[in-house]
């Protein structure tokens, strides 16, 4: 195929707006425009990032927790406070039993590996997200619930933050109609600043394909104004914060 | 897009004021989200040097846009994504055929999108015969019912929700009752299919970030999330201005745009994607396709009247304030952008503004919108120089061109001006009544809605020797905004030099 030969996509009409050339006439008309030469070292940026007041913005670990899940509970999620896995096992038990799911999907991470709900669930499909598996979209879209360990959350906002990778897929927090984020004590920040921070300290080819900010259940009030929870994303979600 | 009915802005408005519906809709809507602001912002405090540092964020990206567009370009290519330049929307249209015909695409589903409204995405889409599926709630409402959008966040905000149940009862074959779950659940699981059979899914990009190659999407539903990770294929159009140099600023603008928007902390979903999926990957786009748009923001850069209208970051929260969108609303402005930002944004994109520029007298010039502005864009100093620029092309009717000719030759000498005051108080004894003057001739533009008060006996300008006397006893207030103070010393200077006519637009 043409692709292989060009990732730009040469032999093709299109080829012409992706070209190196179109990019740089761009650059320069820019520059034109703001009746300059172009400029193509890195300009002094004074005021990146928020004020500096803001930065000094942090709280105490305990201080974090509750503020995270007063503001996840205010959003119309549901917050527990558990002091280990095995808690967080047993209330996936309990929720699957009580809400009579029957199919869940839960990301390749060892801290939900270990739970041993497959064990646990006999007439429950019980699925880790397998990303060489061809069908696992259809997977995600048929689970009733998603379970996944979160990467970081921020207190301030109620926000927990999902990075994707071979071991966690991106359906699993989006295409089940319950989502049950497993948020471990230390991973609460105080507010968005120190995850973004991070994601622009990491190496530019580790930056993960997708990078999800969650905050509190999918929703819409497109009609009439009128709040509707769980439109497209899950309408159910729970965080449990361990430790 | 369709275009609705009447050519003129007075013409569309008209038909909008008669719509009682719409116009409690739309007052509704705005007051809830207004107040959601207002509430958010006082609760998150500081929020004047949120804004300063938004705009210094937005001023910096826009100031040095070579570089950072650049450097995106590069970022997004070296994360696998396909970049490509187009300057209006016929070159996005070709790009857009390609792929969806290499792709063999039957079906497309779209995540909300100001910019593929501007280009006429879907039309393309049409005319190739493949199905553009709107997935926001809203969108997915008005496309049914083939209306344009009506406001930036709630684009049905004109449909109640009886016209909703009519629209969605017609595609489920069967009657759905006016309640918003039972709506809302059909859409769910209709589009579910949608997603999942989609070759194709389109996005917008409220952000993209220089130094990462990462597009950013904020939305509270999740269809872009949908739409960004079940199809094979991703394309996102995005303005050549959406660019910020870091995440590290990205904080800075999720915390103005979803407060300025809806009140909220943050939007339910804000996704930053960097590049298709990575090869071991088990889920996420194959190709990630990325066109840059020009379509007449460059020719912002450089006016210093129009250059900072690209800070903009699409929050609406102009459209919510502003007293003469909450009368009309967003149809009247007969484009895909409405309210203050859509009377400015709306010529200054087009190449011949003279026909559309009749929507910069839909404003009052009260400033409201540049006070809810989260980055300050001058939106009523805009609306003022569109104005000026109008009656400098001389394509004003010829009877306000007679007219204020008549005015500047009174004007131009206090002694003439004098007499056609005397005159006048002797005149207006035929025409008013009880201080005011209703006719309708050749000043019913005004008079239609208003009634015009008569000359008074004792004019301004007849006690202007004691009111002298009076302020010069004052001290000066302090209460003017510094910019504005700056502003205004800045054309007082100008004028002294002799350049400019009344500070307006020069060349």
């Amino acid at each position: 195929m043409a692709d292989t030969r060009n990732k730009q996509g040469s032999g093709k009409a299109r080829a012409i707006y992706a070209s190196k050339e179109r990019q740089d006439e761009w650059m320069q008309a820019i520059a034109d425009r703001l009746g300059r030469p172009r400029i193509t070292e890195m300009p002094q940026h004074p005021f990146r990032g928020a004020p500096d007041f803001w930065r000094a913005y942090d709280l105490q670990q305990e201080e974090r927790i509750n503020l995270f899940m007063n503001n996840w509970t205010n959003l119309g999620g549901h917050a527990f406070r558990m002091s280990s896995m095995e808690e967080v096992g047993r209330f996936l038990l309990d929720f699957v039993r009580e809400t009579g799911a029957q199919k869940l999907l839960m990301q390749r991470q060892p801290e939900l590996m270990g739970l041993g709900l497959a064990e646990a669930l006999h007439d429950v499909e019980c699925t880790v997200w397998d990303s060489s598996a061809e069908e696992m979209i259809d997977e995600a879209a048929q689970a009733d619930i998603g379970v996944v360990v979160v990467d970081h959350a921020a207190a301030y906002t109620g926000t927990i933050v999902v990075l994707s990778s071979p071991d966690k897929g991106r359906s699993t927090s989006l295409l089940p109609r319950a989502l049950v984020a497993v948020v471990p004590a230390s991973a609460i920040e105080a507010s968005l600043g120190p995850i973004l921070k991070g994601l622009d300290a990491r190496p530019k080819d580790q930056l993960p394909a997708g990078v999800h900010f969650i905050t509190g259940p999918s929703r819409s009030s497109d009609i009439e104004n009128d709040l509707t929870i769980g439109v497209h994303g899950p309408g159910i979600v729970y965080a449990l914060v361990v430790g | 897009m369709a275009e609705t009915a009447g050519s003129s802005v007075k013409a569309r408005s008209k038909q909008a004021l008669q719509d009682d519906f719409l116009r409690k809709a739309v007052k509704f809507t705005t007051e809830r989200l207004k107040n959601g602001k207002r509430k958010a912002t006082e609760e998150h405090g500081n929020w004047e040097e949120w804004r300063e540092r938004g705009r210094q964020i937005r001023l910096h990206t826009i100031a040095h846009l070579d570089y950072y567009l650049n450097l995106f370009a590069d970022n997004a290519r070296k994360a696998g994504a396909q970049v490509y330049f187009a300057r209006d929307a016929a070159e996005a249209a070709v790009i857009t055929r390609e792929i969806v015909r290499e792709k063999q695409a039957r079906s497309v589903v779209k995540s909300k999108s100001m910019v593929t409204e501007e280009l006429h995405i879907n039309h393309v889409l049409e005319e190739m015969d493949v199905a553009a599926i709107e997935t926001d709630l809203g969108e997915y409402i008005i496309q049914l019912a083939h209306e344009p959008p009506s406001h930036i966040i709630i684009p049905a905000i004109h449909k109640n929700k009886q016209q909703i149940a009519e629209v969605l009862s017609e595609v489920a074959g069967e009657r759905l009752e006016p309640d918003t779950q039972v709506l809302a659940g059909f859409v769910r699981r209709k589009l579910r299919e949608q997603f999942l059979a989609a070759e194709i899914g389109m996005t917008g990009c409220n952000f993209a970030i220089a130094e990462t190659g990462s597009i950013v999407i904020f939305e509270n539903e999740g269809n872009a999330r949908m739409c960004s990770t079940l199809p094979k294929t991703q394309i996102t159009f995005m303005g050549m201005e959406r660019i910020i140099p870091s995440f590290e600023d990205l904080e800075v603008m999720a915390t103005l745009l979803p407060r300025s928007a809806t009140g909220q902390k943050l939007t339910a979903y804000m996704s930053a994607i960097t590049g298709p999926r990575r090869t071991a990957d088990g889920d996420g786009p194959e190709e990630l396709h990325i066109i840059i748009i020009d379509n007449g923001r460059s020719r912002q850069l450089g006016d210093p009247d129009f250059q900072e209208l690209l800070n903009c970051i699409r929050c609406g929260a102009c459209l919510n304030v502003c007293p003469v969108y909450r009368h009309i609303g967003g149809h009247s402005y007969g484009s895909v952008y409405s309210g203050p930002i859509g009377a400015v944004l709306t010529p200054a994109l087009m190449e011949d503004p003279s026909e559309w520029q009749d929507i910069a007298y839909a404003s009052s010039l009260c400033g409201a919108c540049w006070e809810a502005c989260p980055v300050k864009i001058p939106l009523h100093d805009m609306l003022v120089y569109l104005r000026n620029r109008k009656v400098e092309s001389g394509t004003t009717p010829t009877a306000e061109q007679v007219m204020f000719k008549g005015f500047n030759y009174m004007m131009s000498d206090h002694r003439r001006m004098e007499r056609f005051l005397r005159l006048g108080k002797v005149g207006q004894k035929f025409v008013a009544r009880d201080g005011y003057i209703r006719i309708k001739g050749p000043l019913k533009g005004w008079t239609n809605y208003r009634d015009l008060p008569e000359i008074p006996k004792q004019s301004f300008r007849d006690r202007w020797k004691e009111l002298q006397v009076e302020i010069a006893q004052q001290p000066r207030p302090k209460t003017m905004i510094q910019d504005i103070e700056q502003r205004m010393r800045k054309v007082l200077e100008e004028r002294s030099k002799g350049g400019g006519s009344g500070g307006g637009h020069q060349e």
